[in-house]
């Protein structure tokens, strides 16, 4: 089977079937049409830059700059994950970039060498493209782990000190915490795993079917990259937590408040 | 009923809790200035001020919550600092004006409390549990009963209990009484008090507290003993 290129004349006829949600939003108040259309803007020009980006990745295939992107790309991660908790950036920054580096490194060459395997480990279409997935994957159980591990202590701050004074290591008195954030963040990527085929075929999946590969092949790379997405983000949530703890607590246990955005204040502990 | 040591090898075996020019400020704002007391071994002191005047910082400097800007803390002649403080909540037993258990049973809670790897020594903690409910004046279906669901007071007795269970011989008990009704106040009170091997830092304006002979009082805002 043959891809089927699109035109642009057929790109600007999908624009048209904007025309619903925009008559629909007209209709009934939605007030969607401006953050509809702010939306469709953004992506479209991201992709269109992404697109002649990757091109010319691709045609360059140099390892260096294929890694070099990488790096960009977990960068960027880190600091969307981390700006949606309350941590301060600057002082997490080099534990969540070992943190996701780590995770993602592992899954990608463990893809590239054992799994594919490839000639080029570092090829482009491998390296980024996977690299993308599996980050834009794990950072957002990321964002829900880290938010929720140090927002949970926070919040229960009481609870957490009582926990210690009653003789817990700082193990003990974290555990709780851990698991549930690490639960919370995996929840999702398990639902979407779980519920695959039937709910929904995954947009990688429709990609590569609608690009011409047998249903086979599509199957058996979406099977792989879901276990490599469920994987990288496991492993980087539970490194990002681990690898932040010597940063965000003292050595008595505490929380370091001075770490958090907006909670400048010594903790009192009580 | 076997207790932990708490003896630190070569310290002071007689003073308990000592407070050795301690200062301690929140935003700019003196909490405590130059402030030195020493609670010796079975000896019941109650501290004694105004609310907001710094009491719990107290606790939380000797627990290593906090650090004092100037001047030492130390618990049975060791100083407070970020090795000793895991050691010293081993052997001290805490209870906070208004506890926090979180959610779930109170069997779920005790067995949480007791699995602590500080704590998994202990024996015979479920008869004496089933002593200190009968006690602290709790029907035996308090077991089966939700910790969100329990009254002010249930708390305050249910986070004695655990304190006692944990068979410490030092106490820091933050107004543990306030939600009680007298009957039960001056049972919680006389428990600790004639308990002549246990230490007590009480922070309380309870007259049960306060007009027992056997107490001294410490005026926090004085910095000095209460004759």
């Amino acid at each position: 089977m043959e891809t089927v290129d699109l035109s642009l004349v057929s790109l600007v006829l999908t624009f048209l079937l904007l025309a619903l949600p925009v008559v629909l939003s007209l209709k009934f108040g939605f007030g969607l049409i401006k953050p509809l259309f702010y939306a469709v803007g953004r992506m479209t020009v991201q992709l269109i830059l992404i697109g002649i980006f990757l091109k010319y990745l691709f045609l360059w295939n140099n390892t260096w700059i294929n890694l070099l992107w990488l790096l960009i790309m977990i960068t960027v991660a880190v600091f969307t994950a981390v700006r949606s908790s309350a941590i301060k950036i600057s002082k997490v920054f080099i534990p969540g970039f070992l943190s996701f580096s780590i995770a993602t490194f592992i899954v990608i060459f463990y893809l590239n060498i054992v799994v594919i395997p490839l000639d080029n480990i570092f090829d482009a279409r491998y390296l980024i493209v996977l690299g993308g997935m599996l980050l834009g994957n794990s950072l957002r159980g990321n964002i829900v782990g880290i938010s929720t591990f140090y927002e949970n202590i926070r919040k229960d701050a009481k609870k957490y000190l009582y926990v210690l004074s009653l003789g817990a290591s700082h193990y003990e008195a974290l555990l709780p915490y851990f698991r549930e954030s690490v639960q919370l963040a995996l929840k999702p990527t398990l639902a979407a795993m779980a519920t695959m085929g039937i709910v929904a075929l995954p947009g990688m999946m429709t990609g590569v079917i609608l690009g011409g590969a047998s249903p086979e092949v599509a199957i058996k790379y979406q099977i792989m990259i879901m276990i490599a997405i469920v994987v990288s983000t496991i492993t980087s949530v539970v490194l990002t937590i681990l690898m932040t703890l010597r940063v965000c607590f003292n050595r008595y246990g505490v929380l370091r408040r001075e770490v958090f955005v907006e909670l400048k204040n010594k903790s009192n502990g009580s | 009923m076997t207790y932990q040591s708490f003896d630190f090898p070569g310290k002071n075996k007689n003073s308990m809790i000592k407070f050795d020019h301690v200062h301690l400020a929140f935003n700019g704002k003196k909490i405590l200035n130059d402030l030195s007391f020493e609670v010796k071994r079975g000896e019941k002191v109650v501290v004694l001020a105004r609310s907001g005047s710094g009491k719990s910082s107290l606790f939380s400097l000797v627990l290593g919550f906090l650090e004092p800007d100037e001047g030492q803390v130390s618990f049975a002649g060791q100083p407070v600092d970020e090795k000793s403080a895991w050691e010293i909540r081993e052997k001290i037993a805490y209870i906070d004006q208004d506890v926090s258990l979180g959610d779930g049973k109170i069997p779920d809670l005790l067995d949480f409390v007791l699995k602590l790897k500080a704590n998994i020594h202990l024996d015979n903690t479920r008869a004496q549990l089933q002593e200190l409910l009968e006690y602290f004046e709790f029907d035996q279906e308090v077991l089966t009963k939700d910790i969100e669901n329990l009254s002010g007071g249930e708390r305050q007795r249910l986070a004695i209990i655990i304190a006692v269970l944990l068979q410490r011989k030092v106490f820091l008990l933050d107004e543990v009484t306030s939600a009680l009704d007298k009957q039960l106040k001056k049972k919680v009170a006389d428990f600790f008090i004639t308990r002549k091997d246990w230490t007590c830092l009480v922070i309380s304006h309870d007259p049960v507290w306060l007009e027992n002979p056997a107490v001294k009082i410490f005026n926090l805002e004085e910095g000095k003993w209460k004759p």
